[in-house]
């Protein structure tokens, strides 16, 4: 029980392995590419959380305190793993910073990378500064800036959020639907309600997947509560005219193509597997599922693994995961890796 | 953007002109026939609102478009062309002129309710029928249906007296759908009741049509009422941005 734990990126995943681990006594070595911790909700400024509606700077920023007041804990911030080598419970990592680190295991809590709406041109993300990413009106609300037309700065008063933006569409190489964007595209529209009343917001849907108990807080409340209208059409294309965005497609349930005029087109965009994930599983020696995410061993007997032994795997690197869910990835991969600890030769063996 | 299929060809979007050249090309007649574009290029944001205003149609924003009312239906199993589930989404997104198509339909709602048992969102799609028709009343699309004449002759006597007569029901109701007095089965039935009933009740009826029933001491309950509507009728057209209502006669 002497070497400790390395845990690869602090976002919820990492934050809750790292904790997890080290309540139980086991100390951890904590390493992250960028300059602070929280990965993608603290990095990209997202605003109130679902389900939670917390901000993400307290729920987050207090599971980063916790984690860097832990006197087990050592963090690497600016530090990438360059060679991991070894086997389990006698693994030797080494980071870009030029650190040796001997761990007994590896925890990959490595997340996703937002998707790049400019790969969707014909949404006219890129060509009309009007058209904006969820993860930019995120920014707007956790900034206090407000919701507000980039070209501008005028109030919008009508909004459309346009669903699967990088997520099912073979088109693009995405096959995969990114679970979260419907709830955070339904909370997103409720803020937008509430910020501005006279402003109405439109979701372009094909389906809505506000899974689990999302149905009645986000989906029916967004509906019944502040007034959001959903429309089934998926858009052809966002064009400008006179000074306001053109959405484009066909409403399916009328059978009639529309033309409608918009001041704000917001993407739901999607979850991409992290850009380096090509390079991750070359590091560690594992593979990634068809996708390009990192692949899970089976989950029935192996939770948390991966295709190498001693290496574990948590939260959105494995595929679009909502961060409830990858806090609790987070302590499952703690439980795993601990589990190694106190009888590696039988899990070497497997 | 056309969309090439047939069963949404309406022969009032199509145009042909008898006598057109083009670029010294006759294409008249069949030759220039075009389809007009059927583009919904707005939004009517206000319908939705207007509709929910209206006493049974508050929860229409509720809407997902299962179409379960539209299965439950009782008049939809006489008439395809009686779809709520459309009318609903036509309202929501505002597509007025998609809705008059259907105005001379909209009331035959025989109110079985089956709809608002099957609808699992309880939008209420009985409520919103009948809000709808009160919409296209209100704004001038319809004339006043039977059914709202008949709710209206008989109000205004329980209102004014705390009770009806149902002779005087009748004839008023006859007099405004401008519908003779003398119906065959309504001589058939006093024949009936004249040869049925006893003296004394039908000495009791013949005093009513003459004598107007009145409830004792209904004033103050007449002025309460007659208050609560003129509030009703103020608040359903200050909803739908209609001016105030002349004073009834």
């Amino acid at each position: 029980m002497s070497a400790p734990v390395l845990v690869v990126g602090g976002g919820p995943a990492g934050l809750s392995a790292a904790h997890a681990l080290a309540s139980t006594g086991t100390s951890v070595v904590l390493v992250d590419k960028a300059d602070r911790l929280g990965g993608a909700p603290i990095l990209s400024g997202y605003a109130k959380l679902v389900p939670s509606g917390e901000w993400a700077r307290d729920a987050i920023g207090g599971m980063v305190r916790r984690v860097e007041e832990n006197p087990l804990i050592t963090v690497h911030r600016n530090a990438r793993i360059t060679d991991f080598s070894g086997e389990p419970g006698k693994f030797r990592a080494r980071t870009s910073t030029g650190a040796d680190l001997d761990v007994a295991s590896a925890v990959l809590c490595t997340g996703f990378t937002h998707f790049d709406s400019v790969n969707k041109p014909e949404w006219g993300f890129g060509t009309y500064p009007d058209v904006v990413t969820t993860t930019q009106v995120e920014q707007m609300l956790s900034s206090g800036a407000g919701i507000r037309c980039p070209s501008d700065g005028r109030e919008p008063e009508r909004v459309a959020i346009l669903l699967c933006v990088g997520s099912r569409d073979r088109q693009i190489g995405r096959e995969w639907c990114s679970k979260i964007c419907c709830t955070v595209s339904a909370n997103i529209a409720m803020e937008i309600r509430e910020h501005l009343p006279k402003c109405n917001v439109y979701i372009y849907y094909m389906d809505i997947r506000t899974f689990g108990l999302y149905e009645d807080t986000f989906y029916w409340e967004s509906q019944e509560k502040w007034k959001v209208k959903y429309i089934k059409a998926r858009i052809a294309e966002v064009t400008a005219i006179g000074g306001r965005l053109l959405v484009k497609g066909e409403d399916t349930l009328v059978k009639r193509p529309i033309t409608i005029p918009f001041d704000l087109v917001v993407h739901a965009i999607g979850m991409d597997p992290n850009v380096e994930n090509l390079e991750i599983a070359a590091t560690f020696g594992i593979r990634l599922e068809k996708h390009g995410h990192i692949l899970k061993a089976p989950t029935y007997s192996a939770m948390s693994g991966t295709t190498r032994p001693g290496v574990f795997v948590a939260g959105a690197a494995t595929g679009p995961e909502t961060i409830d869910d990858s806090i609790a990835q987070g302590q499952a991969a703690a439980m795993a890796a601990l589990g190694m600890a106190h009888a590696p030769v039988a899990a070497a063996a497997e | 953007m056309p969309i090439h299929e047939k069963s949404l060809i309406r022969k009032e979007n199509l145009v042909t002109h008898e006598r057109l050249t083009l670029e010294g090309v006759d294409v008249s007649g069949d030759w220039s026939t075009f389809i007009q574009p059927r583009v919904i290029t707005d939004y009517n944001e206000a319908m939705q609102d207007e509709i929910a205003a209206l006493p049974g149609g508050e929860a229409i924003h509720r809407c997902w478009q299962c179409g379960s009312c539209t299965n439950a239906c009782t008049i939809n199993a006489l008439n395809s062309d009686f779809n709520p589930r459309y009318w609903i989404y036509l309202i929501r997104i505002g597509l007025e002129s998609e809705l008059l198509r259907d105005k001379d339909i909209i009331w035959q709602c025989v109110s079985c309710n089956k709809c608002t048992y099957a609808c699992p969102r309880d939008v209420n799609p009985e409520g919103v029928m009948k809000a709808t028709a009160h919409w296209l009343e209100l704004k001038g699309h319809t004339p006043p249906s039977p059914a709202m004449v008949f709710d209206e002759v008989f109000s205004e006597q329980v209102f004014e007296h705390g009770r009806i007569e149902d002779g005087r029901v009748l004839r008023r109701f006859f007099a405004r759908t401008g519908q003779a007095l003398r119906q065959d089965w309504l001589v058939a039935m006093v024949k009936g009741l004249v040869s049925r009933l006893p003296v004394s009740l039908l000495i009791r009826l013949g005093l009513a049509t003459v004598i107007e029933p009145k409830t004792r001491g209904w004033g103050p309950a007449r002025a309460a009422i007659a208050e609560y509507v003129a509030e009703r009728h103020a608040a359903d057209r200050r909803a739908l941005s209609l001016p105030a209502e002349e004073s009834k006669r």
